[in-house]
Formats: C-alpha cells, sequence, structure tokens
C-alpha cells in the first residue's frame, strides 16, 4: 500500500469521523414526543402531547397535568359529590339554605366567570344551569329513546329561566364562602370550566415544572406551550369540518405557539326530535339551541377565555360575533356557517397552514 | 501529478449518490402519510387496524360487544353502534386523518388515528 493511498483513506475517515460528531450533537438536543390519553377528567376525552428528553420526565409532566386538572374537575363537578371537598355540586345543593366555604381556586373561577358575563354581555352565564337542567334531561331521554324524543315545554323552560339571576351568586372574597340566594337556581360553568382549568394548569406547568413542549387538547380545549421539540415549530391542529357525511376533511389546520384553539360546534353533542337536530348550547334569550353556525373556532392565548368566547360567538349573530372578537386583542375566530362556507375575523388567516 | 485520481473522484461521487438516497427513501417513507388505527380500552392498547386495506368490515373488541366498530374501503374508520346513552362516539363520525381521534366514555374505549412510520412536521398534532 503507498503513503499516497493511506493518506487519501485517513482523510476521506476524518472527514466521516467529523460528519458524525456533527450529526450526533444535533441528535443530543433532539427532544422525543410522547403522548397519553384518558377519558377521566371533565366527562371529556383528553389527550397529553409533549417532547421532552425521556419517558421518564414524560410520565413526570404528563402525572403533574393530570393531577393538578383532577383538583378542578373535582372542585367544577356538578354532578358528583367528594370526600372533604366542596365543589359547584354543594354550592348548587345549598342554594337559599347556607354560604359555603370554597377553595380559592373556585372562588377565582367564578370571579372570572362574572367577568366572561360582562364581557359577553350575558350571553355565557353560569347562574344558567336552571335552564340547562332542562334541557339535559329531554337529551338523555330522547336518546335514549328516540321515538319519544321530546323538546322541553317552553312553559317549564320560562318557569327555568326565572331562575338564572348571576348577581343572586354571592361571593365574599375574605370568607371564601360563596352563596346562592335563590334556591331554585344553580350554577353550571360547562361552557368555561375545561378552558380556565386547561390554562391555569398551563400556566403552573411552564413555571413551575420547567414545562417547555406541550399541546393538551382537554376535550377539544387546546393549549399549547412552547413550540414543538426543541423549537421545531409550531403546533398543528386540525379543526375538523362539522359536517361529518362530507367525509372526515379538515375545513383548515392552524399553528399555534403558546396559544390556544376552542371550539364550540353543533355536532357532538344534540338529540333528534321529528327528525329536526337540536344541540345542546342554549342562547339565554330564545332558551332554544342557537342556530347561526355549525361551528365556531377560537383562538386566543387565554384558554379561559377562548373558551368562553366560543361559547358566547356560537349564539350571537355573525357581525355582533365579529364585534367582540375584534375588541379583544390577539384574538381570532372562525365562524362556519348552516350552508358550511366560513367567515374569519381579520387575522385568522395568518394561523392557517 | 494531481492527489485525487479519476478514479478516486467516482468511487467517492457513487458512494455520495448512495447515502444521498438511502437518506431520501428513508424521508420519503417517515413522511408517508399512512395512517393507522389503534383501539384502546382505558389505557391498553387492544387492536392495531391497517387501513389501507380497501377492506370493508365491522367488528368488536373482544369483551365488548356492546360496541361495534366499522372499517370502510376508503380507509376510514369509525364507532357504527354503541350501547351508551351519549352517542357522542357513534356522532364523533368517520376517522382516517392522523391526529383524529374519538372516544366512547361510558365503555372506556378511545379510538384514535397514527401515522405508520412515527410523526412528521407535515401531519396534525391533534385534530379537534
Amino acid at each position: 500500500m503507498t503513503n499516497k493511498l493511506q493518506l487519501k483513506i485517513s482523510i476521506i475517515l476524518i472527514i466521516a469521523l467529523i460528519a458524525g460528531m456533527l450529526s450526533g450533537c444535533a441528535k443530543e438536543t433532539k427532544l422525543t414526543r410522547y403522548d397519553t390519553e384518558f377519558l377521566s377528567l371533565f366527562d371529556t376525552a383528553s389527550k397529553i402531547i409533549a417532547y421532552t428528553t425521556t419517558e421518564a420526565e414524560f410520565e413526570k409532566q404528563s402525572n403533574f397535568i393530570y393531577d393538578e386538572l383532577k383538583v378542578y374537575h373535582e372542585l367544577f363537578d356538578i354532578y358528583n359529590n367528594y370526600d372533604g371537598i366542596n365543589n359547584i355540586k354543594t354550592i348548587n345543593d345549598n342554594a337559599g339554605i347556607s354560604p359555603v366555604k370554597v377553595d380559592k381556586k373556585l372562588i377565582d373561577l367564578l370571579l372570572f366567570s362574572k367577568e366572561i358575563y360582562k364581557l359577553t354581555d350575558g350571553k355565557v352565564n353560569i347562574a344558567f344551569g336552571s335552564v340547562l337542567k332542562v334541557w339535559h334531561e329531554y337529551r338523555e331521554a330522547g336518546i335514549a329513546l328516540p321515538e319519544t324524543a321530546a323538546l322541553p315545554p317552553m312553559e317549564t323552560l320560562l318557569e327555568a329561566n326565572k331562575h338564572t339571576d348571576i348577581n343572586m351568586m354571592i361571593i365574599d372574597e375574605q370568607a371564601s364562602t360563596v352563596y346562592l340566594e335563590d334556591k331554585e337556581m344553580s350554577l353550571d360553568v360547562g361552557a368555561i370550566a375545561k378552558g380556565y382549568s386547561t390554562e391555569q394548569v398551563a400556566i403552573v406547568g411552564e413555571n413551575n415544572e420547567g414545562i417547555t413542549s406541550m399541546l393538551l387538547s382537554i376535550g377539544g380545549n387546546v393549549r399549547s406551550i412552547g413550540e414543538k421539540g426543541n423549537k421545531e415549530g409550531p403546533w398543528k391542529v386540525g379543526v375538523q369540518n362539522p359536517d361529518k357525511e362530507d367525509g372526515t376533511s379538515l375545513i383548515h389546520t392552524v399553528a399555534l405557539v403558546d396559544s390556544s384553539l376552542v371550539t364550540s360546534g353543533d355536532y357532538q353533542r344534540y338529540y333528534f326530535v321529528n327528525g329536526k337536530r337540536y344541540h345542546h348550547i342554549i342562547d339565554p334569550e330564545t332558551l332554544l339551541p342557537a342556530d347561526h353556525y355549525r361551528a365556531v373556532s377560537i383562538i386566543e392565548k387565554d384558554s379561559g377565555l377562548a373558551d368562553g368566547l366560543s361559547t358566547a360567538c356560537f349564539i350571537m349573530p355573525l357581525e355582533d360575533a365579529k364585534a367582540l372578537i375584534e375588541k379583544i386583542d390577539g384574538a381570532e375566530a372562525v365562524f362556519v356557517m348552516p350552508d358550511g362556507s366560513q367567515e374569519y375575523t381579520s387575522g385568522f388567516k395568518d394561523y392557517i397552514r | 501529478m494531481k492527489f485525487f485520481k479519476k478514479t478516486d473522484l467516482i468511487v467517492i461521487i457513487i458512494l455520495l449518490i448512495i447515502s444521498a438516497t438511502v437518506y431520501l427513501t428513508y424521508n420519503y417513507l417517515a413522511q408517508g402519510e399512512e395512517a393507522k388505527a389503534e383501539i384502546y380500552l382505558g389505557s391498553k392498547l387492544m387492536k392495531t387496524v391497517n387501513l389501507s386495506t380497501g377492506e370493508n368490515y365491522s367488528f368488536s373488541i373482544p369483551g365488548k360487544e356492546n360496541v361495534v366498530f366499522h372499517l370502510y374501503e376508503d380507509g376510514s374508520i369509525a364507532f357504527e353502534k354503541s350501547d351508551c346513552p351519549d352517542q357522542i362516539c357513534v356522532n364523533s363520525g368517520k376517522l382516517h386523518i392522523v391526529g383524529q381521534s374519538a372516544a366512547c366514555l361510558p365503555n372506556a374505549l378511545i379510538l384514535k388515528i397514527v401515522p405508520r412510520n412515527g410523526y412528521n412536521n407535515n401531519q396534525n398534532d391533534v385534530v379537534v
């Protein structure tokens, strides 16, 4: 073997070695994607996706998020009691009887609900529980026995609607108590609880647990922390076409970084009466399901605000809904109209990928 | 006299072409939109369904015959029937896009669409 050949081989090997080292370095900072799903919280399906260095780290992060969400889930529950916890059901059960001492987390949600009530001009009212309860009963009965499915009589709805004044909810921040003055009234935080809880948990996770890259989808309330992986670009969230007969197409994919997307639609919780579909988002003025849209999706940093806005917009006419969204810095919306066409607020298209 | 001979260059170029081909083929396969469906009972993976066989049939998970799934010829899959009170699983319709999922809470069943060759940046992380 000549010296020259040896030199050539050495040079090629050195170059290969350097190339190998470089790609090795790149791999070291690469985070791995993990995900997990659960059905046990907020009566819905949830998903956590995160990029972490190890699977153990992912377990730690997702367990933290799950445990924190569970605290909110129990506090905001309107159907079940939990040992040693005063929750919304406890408050409802004590309506007209006595104030209930509750955790500060629950006080904060109720204060937030009052802000949303003001912001949406009463469209999102957590004191609307008595009316929603009537619809809930008729829907469950109608699904169980479709041949006897019926609409709630308007007299029943109007009677229930007499007990929906949010000002009868008395919050004493000092004593950390809540009292419903009207014994017939009840709170239902379904329109904002998931988004609000997701937001609080994401903030704590990011600030105290060192979570850098996570996507939370709590029953369709999507909240992102950071970018995907190690600054590998935004999270991509597909928004489903509400018209399922149309072959499961997406209406669009949006890119999210440190932001939320929340959708309200008529296409998951509903029942049929005489062949007509009745969904679960009730307009507080007509006391009937709102029929302006098939779906509304909101993009907004704060997932709690996004949740409230999506419900509010769903029950408002297009011009009013657009005006509400334009009023809020950084919020955008897409509206899927009954004929399948789409309307957008001015900046929504910037998020579409 | 030149340090590299013509034949050396040819060998190097051929090696580069081979590695580039391997690299690009791997990337292409990894990015393929090929999807599969996974069915979970709680957190346990019970069944994986190849969506691109062009078959059309109904099936259930052993022990959960009260819930029926359906695979369609076009590669979509759905909860076809369920004994649950709210029917949200059935109302979720046909799924076929990576990131889509549907669940039946009362029966603790999750149906989700995942990529066959790992996630890449072209897919949706979640579909809502």
